[in-house]
Parts: C-alpha cells; sequence; structure tokens
C-alpha cells in the first residue's frame, strides 16, 4: 500500500555548481507546461491511496511564483491526506518570501526543508551560491511564527580547502536557528557538474572522516540525535517520507526525474523536460525478483542507525535474513551488529557503509539461495 | 617442382634491425600479395608481435621468384630476434640451408646479431650478410661494411637494402638464388621430415609445421613420428603463400603444412622426425639443440575454479613452445597453480599476455626465480626453483646460485654506467674488447637472478637505449642467499617470498614493501606490511584504514542508481585476491620486479 507521494519541481533562478539533478533555469512559459504535464501524471499514476507523507522537492520548488505555487497545490488537492500527514516542501533562502510561506501554511505544509549548504562567503561562491545570514534569520523565525515548527536545514561539507574551523561556524550557526532536522551531505562530485568539469578534486579520505566525526560529535552534544547516516533531528522529529525509503517502503514520484516503487516495480522518471513535457514520463522500470528486493531493504535499512528490524524482514520477505544473506563473518568482524529484533551497522563502522554493502552485492560472499 | 630451383633460408637478426620489414618487403617483390593485403610486419601474425614489433612465432611462407628464365622457390622461414628466444632461432634454422644475417646500418653489429651468427654457422647454414636501413640520415655504410669484414665477410658478398624504400632487395633475391644452395635430398629414398614448428588451430587441432629432407609425403599416407612413435594418417597437406593453399604432395626439399587430426599433444615433439610407417628412413634427423627453461615463476587463476582451464591453455601453449614447461604447485594464498619455466622475463611476459589474451583466463604470476643449488648438512644437493622450496636454514650447509657469462655491447661513452650498474648487481668484470673505435663489448660474469630482476630495463635507461646484451649460463657458484618473507597482517604470504642474496636484503625489503604500501589499497583496518628473514622483520610499512566510505546522497529516492553503484564497485573487485583478510590486486605480485631501488 503506497503511503509516500514526491513531487519534483525542476526550476531553479539559480544552478549550483555541485548539482547533478533534474533541473533547468527558471522560465514562466515552461513552468505553465511542466505543471499541466505533472498533472496529467498525477492522474494518470495515482490509485486514490490516503498518504502519510508528501515532499514536494525539487530544483527549487519555491522558484515558483505565488500564482504557479497556487496552481500547483491545486493540483496536489487531489491527493488524499491522512489526519497525520507530513507535507514537506524545499525552499531556497533567495527565492522564498513571506507571502510563500503563507500559502504554504494555508495549504497544510507542516514540514520545511531550507537549502543553506555553508555559511562562509568563499565556500558559498565555490557551490555558486549566495546567502545572506541575517535573511536566513528573519526567515526561519517567520517560518516559526506562522506556526511550522518542522524544519530542516541542508549542509554540504568536505569542500575545497574547508577547514574544521570553517564546519564548525557553520554548525554553530544551524544551530543557533534553533530548529528540527538537519541533513548533512559530503560534497560528491558528480559527472555533468560544473565542478566535474572544472576539476575540482575531493579532499582526503582523512579529512572527510574527520569533518563526519565532527559534526556527529557536534550534534549529539547539542541534542540531536543521529538516526541516518547523513541525517539528525531532534526527538520525534525524524523525516517520516525520508524513513519510507530508507524502510524500503512503496512510494510515489512524479515529475522529471523521479523514481517511484510501486509493487514490483523500480521506475525512473525521464531526466529530460522535452520528454517529460511531451508526457513520456518513465525512461526505465526494474522488475524485482524477491532477491532484489531484499538487497535494497539491506541498502537502504544499514542507513538508519537503528538498523533493520529483523522481524518486519522475515514478515515481509517470507524468510530470515540470515537465510538470505550469510553475515555471521561481518558479524565476527563486529561490522555489523546485533540485538533481539535489530541488525545495524555500529556507531563507529558507519564511515564503512559502502564497503559493508558491498558484500551483500553479488559475487561470493553475498546472498545465499 | 625441381629440388634445385628450391630455396630455404631465414633471416637472423639482432632486434629491431629490421628483419621483419624486410621480409615484408620480400612479399612485395615476388607478387606474394596485392599491395592492398599488405600490412606491416605480415608474418608476425599474432596481436602481441604487432603490437611489440617482435616476431615470437616463427612462420613459413613459400614465394616464386622468375630469374633467368626459370621459376624458383624460395621458403622464407622468419625468425624472432630477442634473447629469450635464440631456440626458436635454432628451429628455424635446422629447415633452413642459408640465412640472411640483417644488420642496421646505423646500429651496427649487436649482441644478437654474433650469437645468431655463431648458431647459423653451428648448423652449417650459408651466409648472406645484409645491411639494411640504408636510407637512413644516420647510416653509417662504411662502418657497418668494416664490422662485417672484420667477422670475415668479403665485401663483394654484402648486400645492401633498405627494406623501406625497396632498394636492393631484387638484387638480394638473386643473392640468395646465387649463394644458398638447393636442398640436396634424395626423392627416392624413404620419407625423412623434420617437425620444427607446431600450432594449435581451434577449428582443425595441432598443425605441424614440416621441412622434407629425403623422400616424399602424400595425404593418406600413413606416418609415424620416430620420437614418440605414435601414427596417423596425413589428413592434408598445405603451403604458405601466405595464402594458405592445398597441395597433394610434398617432396624432398619442400617446406609445408601438415595435418593429420592429432589428438594428443603429447605426441608432438618439436624436432622429432616423420616417416613413412610402411617404409621407414633407417635414421632420424638430428634433433637440435635443446633449451631449458632458465627462470621459473608461479601461474595462478585468479578465479580458482579456472584451474583446468589454465591447465589447457598451458598445453596448448607448449605446443609450438617446447622451452614452456609447467608443473602443478599449491600456494597457501593462491591455491592451485602451476610452476612454470621460461626462457626468460620476456617470454614469461609474452606466456603471460597469451594466457590472458588468447584463453582469457585472468591469471596472477608470481614473482620470477632461478634454479638454486642447495647442499644440505646431510650431504645431499637438492634443486629449488621457488622461493617456498628452500629448506629450513639449519639444514643448509651451502647455497649455490646460477652464474652467466654476459657480452655487452655499448657505445663507449656508456662504458662508466654500465659497468656501475654490474658492479651492483653483483657482477665480476672479465674483458673489454674494442670492435672498433666507438664501440666496445665488456664481459661480466653475473648471477643470473640479478638479469631476471630488473636488469634489461636498466642497462637500457643507462645506454640511452643504445647498449645491448647476450648471455649464456656458464655453472653454479656458491653465494650467500636467503629467504624472504612478506607478511600481510601478520601473515606470512607465501606466494610473495622471494631468495635474494644477504647484501642485497635490506634494501629489497625495504623498496618491496613501499612498493606493496602504494598498490595494495585501504582496507577497512590497518594492515601491517613487513619483510622478514626467518623470524627478523628487516623493513615494515602500515597500509592505513579505510575512512570515509559512505555514498552519503540519498534523496529523492533515486536507489536503483545507488545499486548500479555498488554492482559496479564490486564487478571492480574481480580482478582482486583475498589474501587472508587482505584483498590483492593481481598486479601486487610481480610490483615485487619493479620496485623502483636504485639497483
Amino acid at each position: 500500500m503506497v503511503k509516500s507521494f514526491y513531487i519534483h519541481i525542476p526550476f531553479c533562478n539559480n544552478i549550483c555548481s555541485y548539482c547533478d539533478f533534474a533541473k533547468v533555469y527558471y522560465n514562466k512559459n515552461l513552468v505553465d507546461k511542466y505543471l499541466t504535464a505533472l498533472e496529467k501524471e498525477i492522474e494518470k499514476v495515482y490509485q486514490n491511496e490516503v498518504l502519510d507523507t508528501i515532499y514536494i522537492g525539487g530544483g527549487t520548488p519555491s522558484s515558483l511564483s505565488l500564482n504557479e505555487t497556487k496552481r500547483l497545490f491545486k493540483i496536489l488537492k487531489k491527493l488524499k491526506k491522512s489526519k497525520r500527514l507530513e507535507y514537506t516542501i524545499e525552499a531556497n533562502f533567495d527565492s522564498i518570501t513571506s507571502e510563500k510561506l503563507d500559502l504554504y501554511k494555508e495549504n497544510g505544509i507542516n514540514r520545511i526543508s531550507f537549502g543553506l549548504e555553508s555559511t562562509s562567503p568563499k565556500h558559498l561562491k565555490f557551490l555558486n551560491r549566495s546567502i545572506d545570514l541575517t535573511k536566513v534569520r528573519n526567515i526561519i523565525n517567520y517560518t516559526k511564527s506562522i506556526g511550522i515548527n518542522n524544519i530542516n536545514v541542508d549542509l554540504i561539507y568536505a569542500l575545497e580547502n574547508e577547514s574544521i574551523k570553517d564546519l564548525s561556524k557553520d554548525l554553530d550557526f544551524i544551530l543557533s536557528l534553533d530548529i528540527t532536522h538537519i541533513s548533512t551531505y559530503s560534497l560528491i562530485i558528480e559527472e555533468h557538474t560544473k565542478l566535474y568539469l572544472d576539476n575540482v578534486k575531493n579532499i582526503s579520505e582523512d579529512k572527510d572522516f574527520e569533518m563526519y566525526e565532527f559534526i556527529k560529535d557536534k550534534l549529539k552534544k547539542n541534542g540531536f540525535n543521529h538516526y541516518e547516516i547523513s541525517n539528525f533531528s531532534k526527538d520525534g522529529y525524524e523525516s517520516r517520507h525520508n524513513l519510507s525509503y530508507w524502510n524500503n517502503l512503496e512510494y510515489y514520484g512524479t515529475g522529471v526525474g523521479a523514481s517511484s516503487y510501486i509493487k514490483d516495480k523500480r521506475y525512473t522518471n525521464t531526466k529530460s523536460l522535452t520528454k517529460y513535457l511531451e508526457k513520456s514520463f518513465i525512461k526505465e522500470e526494474e522488475i524485482l525478483t524477491l532477491d532484489d528486493k531484499c538487497i535494497y531493504e539491506i541498502i537502504l535499512g544499514l542507513r538508519k542507525i537503528k538498523g533493520i528490524d529483523k522481524n518486519e524482514f522475515s514478515k515481509k520477505y517470507n524468510s530470515t535474513i540470515y537465510e538470505k544473506f550469510d553475515i555471521m563473518d561481518l558479524l565476527d568482524k563486529k561490522l555489523l551488529c546485533e540485538d533481539e529484533r535489530y541488525l545495524f551497522i555500529p556507531e563507529d563502522k558507519l564511515y564503512l557503509e559502502n564497503e559493508i554493502l558491498l558484500s551483500f552485492i553479488g559475487g561470493s560472499s553475498s546472498g545465499k539461495e | 617442382m625441381k629440388q634445385e630451383n628450391i630455396r630455404n633460408f631465414c633471416i637472423i637478426a639482432h632486434i629491431d634491425h629490421g628483419k621483419s620489414t624486410l621480409a615484408d618487403r620480400i612479399l612485395e617483390k615476388t607478387h606474394a600479395l596485392e599491395k592492398r593485403e599488405m600490412k606491416d610486419q605480415l608474418l608476425d601474425s599474432m596481436d602481441i608481435e604487432r603490437e611489440r614489433g617482435i616476431t615470437i612465432k616463427l612462420n613459413a611462407v613459400e614465394l616464386t621468384y622468375q630469374f633467368q628464365g626459370e621459376k624458383y622457390y624460395l621458403n622464407l622461414i622468419d625468425t624472432p630476434g630477442h634473447v629469450d628466444f635464440s631456440y626458436e632461432v635454432s628451429r628455424s634454422m635446422a629447415a633452413s640451408d642459408g640465412a640472411l644475417l640483417v644488420v642496421d646500418a646505423s646500429q651496427g653489429i649487436e649482441a644478437q646479431s654474433l650469437a645468431n651468427l655463431y648458431l647459423a654457422l653451428d648448423n652449417n647454414l650459408t651466409i648472406i650478410p645484409v645491411i639494411n636501413k640504408i636510407d637512413l640520415p644516420n647510416a653509417d655504410i662504411a662502418k657497418v661494411t668494416k664490422e662485417l669484414e672484420n667477422l670475415g665477410f668479403s665485401k663483394e658478398d654484402i648486400v645492401y637494402t633498405s627494406a623501406k624504400t625497396g632498394e636492393g632487395v631484387d638484387t638480394l633475391l638473386e643473392k640468395i638464388i646465387k649463394v644458398i644452395p638447393a636442398p640436396k635430398g634424395d626423392l627416392n629414398k624413404p620419407l625423412k621430415a623434420l617437425i620444427f614448428d607446431s600450432i594449435y588451430d581451434p577449428y582443425k587441432g595441432i598443425i605441424t609445421s614440416i621441412r622434407v629432407f629425403d623422400g616424399q609425403i602424400k595425404t593418406k599416407d600413413i606416418i609415424t613420428m620416430m620420437h614418440t612413435d605414435a601414427s596417423y594418417e596425413v589428413l592434408s597437406l598445405s603451403i604458405n603463400t601466405p595464402h594458405e593453399k592445398e597441395v597433394s604432395v610434398l617432396n624432398a626439399g619442400q617446406v609445408g603444412y601438415l595435418y593429420a587430426s592429432i589428438k594428443t599433444i603429447d605426441d608432438v615433439f618439436i624436432g622429432d622426425t616423420i616417416t613413412l610407417k610402411e617404409n621407414p628412413t633407417e635414421k632420424a634427423l638430428q634433433g637440435y639443440k635443446k633449451i631449458t627453461p632458465t627462470v621459473y615463476s608461479g601461474i595462478y587463476p585468479i578465479d580458482s575454479s579456472k584451474f583446468e582451464d589454465l591447465r589447457e591453455a598451458l598445453e596448448k601453449l607448449k605446443l609450438n613452445d617446447a622451452a614452456l614447461t609447467f608443473d602443478p604447485e599449491t600456494s597457501t594464498a593462491l591455491g592451485f597453480g602451476f610452476r612454470c619455466g621460461f626462457l626468460g622475463l620476456l617470454h614469461m611476459e609474452i606466456i603471460k599476455e597469451r594466457l590472458e589474451r588468447e584463453f582469457n583466463i585472468d591469471i596472477i604470476a608470481t614473482s620470477p626465480s632461478v634454479i638454486y643449488k642447495v647442499k644440505l648438512t646431510n650431504g645431499k644437493e637438492i634443486e629449488v626453483d621457488s622461493p617456498n622450496k628452500m629448506p629450513d636454514k639449519v639444514k643448509i650447509s651451502k647455497t649455490l646460485e646460477p652464474y652467466v657469462k654476459m657480452s655487452i655491447f655499448t657505445p663507449k661513452e656508456y662504458i662508466g654506467p654500465i659497468m656501475e650498474l654490474c658492479q651492483n648487481k653483483r657482477g665480476s668484470f672479465l674483458n673489454m674488447d674494442y670492435l672498433d673505435e666507438k664501440c666496445v663489448t665488456l664481459n661480466y660474469e653475473l648471477p643470473l637472478s640479478e638479469i631476471v630482476y630488473d636488469f634489461f630495463d636498466k642497462i637500457k635507461s643507462f645506454s640511452k637505449g643504445y647498449a645491448s646484451f647476450d648471455y649464456e649460463v656458464t655453472g653454479y657458484k656458491e653465494s650467500d642467499l636467503v629467504k624472504m618473507d612478506i607478511l600481510l597482517n601478520k601473515e606470512v604470504i607465501d606466494a610473495l617470498s622471494l631468495i635474494v642474496h644477504k647484501s642485497f636484503a635490506y634494501n629489497r625489503g625495504k623498496a618491496i614493501v613501499s612498493k606493496l604500501k602504494e598498490i595494495i589499497p585501504r582496507q577497512m583496518f590497518e594492515v601491517p606490511i613487513q619483510a622478514s628473514i626467518g623470524s627478523k622483520v628487516i623493513a615494515r610499512s602500515n597500509i592505513k584504514a579505510m575512512r570515509k566510505n559512505v555514498l552519503a546522497k540519498c534523496y529523492g529516492g533515486d536507489v536503483t542508481r545507488k545499486k548500479k553503484l555498488l554492482e559496479k564497485q564490486k564487478a571492480g573487485k574481480k580482478r582482486m585476491k583475498m589474501l587472508g583478510s587482505v584483498e590483492v590486486p593481481s598486479e601486487a605480485f610481480l610490483s615485487i620486479l619493479s620496485s623502483d631501488e636504485k639497483w
């Protein structure tokens, strides 16, 4: 039963140097056509399920004008919302206004995720972003004043020439905003981004590690729970929408470049806006076998600090996690731990997640049949 | 075809003196090929040969040439030039009556020109000296002519060619007809033919190259291999023009290919004599000099389930490469594999490449070793071709290693660095000869194990590529040798062990440890690398533990991509071998050879 819904808004007023999501410069004419196509896609895929979480991401959803945002919410009226709905929109401090925030509130938005990424002018320039910190503080205060208290701020670290001191300043600023959720991402230089074309190199593995440990330490000391590799929240403010991904639950994804997981298939929409506007939405389909589903459960579930619920696993896949995977070696090496209910990567080995996942993939050390 | 109109000859030269290009030009002049069919170095049919510009496997081709109203049949038998392959050169010679000694007009006589010349004289071949590359701006024809005269050739006998422009090639062809003797076989005697090569063809099976000395061979004849005593029916005969052309008979004097549906590789012995079962010849031909391997290395499949495939591949390679030997061996680290014997390092590299390219088997080759002799305290003597066969120190009374007599040809300005190199390779100076006022021959006695290591690269770099060398194993000498072990994560990796001279152990240990540190990627835990002799650690380093290793980004729900990324990374690990708990890339095993030691 699908309970989560993602909507992608690809428009941006500004293109960040690291971004490899489906995005285009804001263009009034295109927005209009895009919303029409989006409405069609939603009509086509949505089967009237009652939704627990809705997430409007991008791109920059706040780049839409007031009228365009109104039209978007009108389209989303068709979605059936449960009483405990978590309704998130992403926003950017450049394009957000108090009027837009009011409009969000009127339409039921109860969580906002702001892209801050950095506070230092030098690093913002590197990311091709600009931010006025006073404005940031005012917007956050206004958001809270109209009753939207569940607020996330994104931070990107491991930037060229970034010091622990720089990172510490960023975190101090974010903590001073007194918000409920912080996402921290170590910079990945993706192909087809400006950074890649500029031949920017990653910082050293050791530095990246040091920064990760610093973030974990500092945020925990300030009352945040580390609940997923890159995510921290105050008690009870975990992102329920993102948890639906990590719990390997089904979700709709609509809009250009979005992905969905429905029944036995994972879909990836086209990244081409032209194709999307021509209403050929889906680019790829992956039909999932039981084994594929189990692998996804591992790839996603081990991102959570709590880990994978072994009972849930048995219920979902009709066999225990031990029957599906040979994990004894990983347990012996303390790369995995378990308690009565959960299987998890211990806190001090989290930084090795990728390597640990590799032992579940294909080849000799993976899946028993 | 009259026997007096046949000429069987080979071409001998130092590497890079233009042997294969000259063969191409001869093919073109005799109209064996249309111009459009010509690709460079046509006789070198293997990819590796063309890429490396060297001839590995010999090849025979029959050409026709009109001279003074008569049609002549010229059988050109190609030979390799590298020092590792003098064995194959001797095979070509056994099938020939004459040889073209090709010398580069700018380089002059070099190590292998001489070595091959002496080999040809030993085989009673008629030699035509050829100065090639006369078109080069730096050609010094007078000097090279003088060098040849010093070797006893008369000026009138020398042919001057440019394989590149074709100049002199017609003169050369005429000279071949005039000077090289026609075969003197007796057509009426019982069949006597020499197997001088064989190859494995994936469609036809085993094909052998033969030279008929007496009598004739026809399809449907029942033949016997005199050495192995195996009998077969001749299914087909062919000659290479260089297009394959089937013939019904090969007469005394001719060279061609024989296909007889031979099932067992062991039945074909290169150097063996073929005769007719019903009417055999009395005496077999004298097989040519057999050459034994000097370098040994362990070859293991990365995927241990490919062991049998590897065996089959080695058997097929051995078919036309009798110098290759292999015996099964086991390694704690690498599992089941083969201890293989090679003529030299280049030979080893070529076999490795052929295994990977032609047979598609990913392999690990361990560091090469020579054959050591060890005298035990109980009076016995054993041979050790692998570090892991080295007995315990307390049981050894003395160790001996093979020495070579090495001749190095070099322009005199490089004498200094080359002598220093030889000194540092534990060489002892024998003498020095001036070939002319610019070139010298340095003679040294050196341990073979030092040449196996990196001698070739070093001598080339010290002489800007000008020096060349040749060597022959002369015997064994006592030497202070020790077995050095390499430990990863405190476990001895048997496949990385090596035997070194005690005085070099410390430096080599240090170099290997630092090279391994560079090659082995970070692991999930810190891995100590150590080099030790017995229980004494002589060098150590650490591979740092892997640090941040997270696919951090996971929003938008695009997890399909993440799975693909993980699958791609996993596939990248296929060329890694688990040694104990450490993942080691296959290159690590040979890194021991190329560690950046000063000497």
